[in-house]
């Protein structure tokens, strides 16, 4: 089995280096030095970190709900218009965010379960929307409706739902004093990590709690990739006909001047942005962990330019823009950039509206953003559908129940449950089945979204058994829909429903080898007793 | 509004070369499957198997395939077996150095066959052809492959003329691989293969 484990990633020739303490910072760590002990920092660093994996996890549904919203290829090539393209890129920026979200989860996962303690992610996603993000101070800069609440919603893709973007990723100020409670910014509450771990009471060995057949379990940076064919979009029009380089362009494609596919993208993520090795880490030390904050943070809000505040990337080659600057540029293409009176910060300075300028109306004219519903919930859709929408509530938690079986899979497997489970899950089960419930009027002229409940699917050990018997409901409600009108609009769409059902629990190959989601239970049997 | 692919080029290259083969035909018994054209082991062994393409003869020795033995699939984890990763799409940058070649099921990338406009997303072949990088790769293999299947000789049907160097790719196609507007025999059967991803630049038809 051990030809399974892939080798570890080339190390990166020059790492950016681990951000130095701002003076509040120092300050901070004098007093905790002074006036906290071991036991009181230790217990404080593991409840943040699991506050930090519940930040990121609720991050997710949100860039996810407006992802799907964007409806990216209907034009493509050398036809794709301004409207296409502008959603195009939407998409791939916003999961490009949405990627490195899930490796801050990871990230901030590795580190707890170095210090001993197990990471907990089923069941917790934000419980409703509009959401606060856990501790987050819940007034912030005024927004482009004057208001000052940050309250998340779970909302299609728009220039106000990316004001709500930047009020997750506003940047930090430079130097100002760390908080886990009422925090204003992520890094804010991030510096405070940080800070605990510069205490005098903590040591390498804090972070080799396990034994090493356990310490081999953590995630590994082998499963993390910056980009995908979800994240690239093209700059502009392109010839899909021509082959990719380096190969001579044959002479029957050189008739138009277009670019090949291959040269028009753009890749908004980096193999660079990270401190320390890899965009993923494993934890046996306190530089280690310290360097797993300051790729969270750097990500989110840029590398920090000292005296000054953020800047606008997190990378050594300056490629790639935080997640706040990505968003705010997306904005600055609206029309209704050049007049808002949203407040953001000095640093990094704000983009100059950006043309071809784009508006709500003409997005959803040419129908690249879909008409989702505000803050949906299954129990609030159609009764004959709730249990269609369920279902992918249930894989949404059954992703997260499999993110918490890696750290239980034998280290010589991770790479095939990785696959199996987390690869297979996200683009063939719920990348699917949400893009085909998409297709579904809900009423009042919206269709499905996706609602990222925090469905129960009870205890991890019997959770696949649980998933099962939802998708079996949900494929019973589709039969229905088909029986009622079996040769209505629906027919199509709720086939479809049954098949990535089938995909997520019962789907073999050729030669009947299981080719679903993983049955975990296996690894918690331990839990059961 | 202007439908997937077009404009198409014209007229059409390809009209002299064989239509791509949307099954698989018989193959020569102990050979391993392959992902894609020119990446085959032994004479007999591509999509159009032992009885080579209508009208014409199987393909004579290694490298000189037409494409993929595999079962197709269109994505990242979805192989069968080993080898049968396409790559580019999905997958780290590790995965996407070494296309067509991976150990077992659930372990290789995306869609087969490799379409030639497909160009990797990650790694040190970021933006450039997935094929040129999987030839590439089994050129590199295939001294080690071509011992392997040397000592196989007595219990399989693989040809004993294993050649040292690999052959070259069917004509038309030798520098790029299948295009895709020869495997949707000019835009006319775009189903003949889908690839995963939401960008619209897997140069294939999408899976959604």
């Amino acid at each position: 089995m051990s030809t399974l484990v892939p080798a570890a990633p080339a190390p990166v020739a020059q790492p950016d280096p681990i951000t130095p303490l701002t003076p509040a910072e120092a300050r901070f760590v004098d007093w905790l030095d002074s006036h906290s002990n071991r036991d009181e920092v230790l217990a404080q660093l593991k409840a943040n970190l699991q506050t930090a994996i519940e930040i990121e996890i609720a991050t997710i549904p949100i860039y996810l709900y407006a992802y799907y919203s964007l409806n990216r290829n209907a034009e493509s090539g050398e036809n794709i218009g301004p409207e296409q393209l502008f959603a195009n890129k939407a998409g791939g920026t916003v999961m490009s965010v949405a990627i490195e979200e899930m490796l801050h989860m990871s990230l901030a996962s590795n580190v707890l379960y170095a210090l001993g303690v197990a990471p907990l992610l089923y069941g917790k996603a934000p419980d409703q929307y509009p959401t606060g993000l856990p501790y987050h101070n819940p007034q912030g800069p005024r927004g482009p409706d004057g208001q000052t609440a940050v309250l998340i919603p779970l909302s299609r893709f728009s220039f106000e739902q990316l004001w709500h973007f930047l009020q997750i990723e506003y940047p930090e100020r430079w130097d100002i004093t760390p908080e886990d409670r009422n925090w204003q910014t992520i890094g804010q509450f991030y510096s405070y990590i940080r800070c605990l771990l510069r205490t005098k009471f903590l040591t390498d060995a804090d972070f080799q709690q396990r034994p090493p057949q356990e310490q081999a379990q953590a995630i590994q940076p082998y499963n993390y990739s910056p980009n995908n064919t979800d994240t690239v979009y093209p700059a502009g029009k392109f010839d899909p006909w021509k082959p990719a380089p380096p190969v001579p362009i044959p002479a029957w494609a050189q008739a138009d001047s277009y670019a090949s596919g291959a040269q028009a993208a753009v890749y908004p993520d980096h193999a660079d942005s990270h401190a320390g090795l890899s965009e993923l880490l494993t934890i046996q030390t306190l530089q280690d962990a310290a360097e797993a904050i300051d790729t969270i943070c750097d990500q989110g809000e840029g590398c920090p330019v000292p005296d000054v505040g953020p800047g606008s990337d997190d990378d050594p080659t300056k490629d790639e823009q935080s997640h706040y600057v990505k968003f705010l540029r997306l904005q600055a293409q609206f029309a209704e950039y050049a007049t808002t009176t949203e407040s953001l910060p000095a640093d990094p300075p704000p983009p100059k509206p950006i043309v071809p300028a784009v508006s709500q109306f003409e997005l959803e004219l040419a129908e690249v953003v879909i008409a989702f519903p505000d803050n949906p919930t299954s129990s609030g859709y159609p009764a004959e559908l709730q249990l269609i929408s369920a279902f992918c509530s249930g894989c949404f938690q059954y992703m997260l129940i499999m993110t918490e079986t890696v750290y239980r899979v034998p280290a010589a497997s991770q790479k095939l449950f990785f696959n199996e489970g987390m690869h297979r899950s996200m683009i063939w089960v719920l990348d699917k089945y949400i893009k085909t419930i998409r297709n579904i009027p809900v009423g009042g002229g919206k269709f499905m979204g996706p609602t990222f409940e925090n469905i129960d699917l009870g205890p991890q050990a019997s959770s696949f058994v649980a998933l099962t018997e939802l998708g079996n409901q949900a494929i019973a409600a589709a039969q229905n829909i088909i029986n009622d009108d079996p040769s209505g609009p629906m027919v199509s769409v709720m086939g479809d429903v049954i098949y990535y059902i089938g995909v997520a629990l019962t789907a073999t190959g050729t030669g009947g080898q299981p080719m679903h989601l993983p049955d975990v239970s296996q690894y918690w049997r331990d839990a059961e007793a | 509004m202007p439908q997937p692919g077009q404009p198409v080029p014209t007229p059409y290259p390809y009209a002299d070369a064989p239509l791509f083969p949307t099954s698989i035909g018989p193959q020569p018994a102990g050979l391993p499957l392959h992902s894609c054209m020119g990446l085959n082991s032994c004479r007999g062994s591509d999509r159009y198997g032992l009885t080579g393409p209508p009208g014409g003869k199987a393909n004579a020795c290694a490298g000189q395939g037409y494409c993929a033995t595999t079962a197709d699939h269109t994505c990242h984890v979805q192989n069968q077996c080993r080898n049968q990763g396409g790559c580019g799409l999905y997958g780290t940058a590790e995965e996407m150095n070494r296309p067509a070649k991976n150990e077992c099921r659930s372990l290789g990338s995306c869609a087969t066959p490799i379409n030639a406009e497909r160009f990797s997303t990650n790694g040190p072949n970021q933006g450039k052809s997935v094929w040129l990088r999987a030839r590439a790769v089994f050129a590199e293999q295939w001294p080690e492959r071509r011992e392997a299947l040397l000592a196989k000789t007595e219990t399989s049907d693989v040809h004993r003329d294993l050649p040292e160097s690999l052959g070259a790719p069917p004509a038309p196609f030798a520098a790029t691989g299948p295009t895709y507007l020869w495997i949707t025999n000019g835009n006319q059967l775009r189903s003949n293969m889908t690839a995963c991803g939401s960008s619209g630049m897997s140069g294939a038809g999408g899976c959604s």
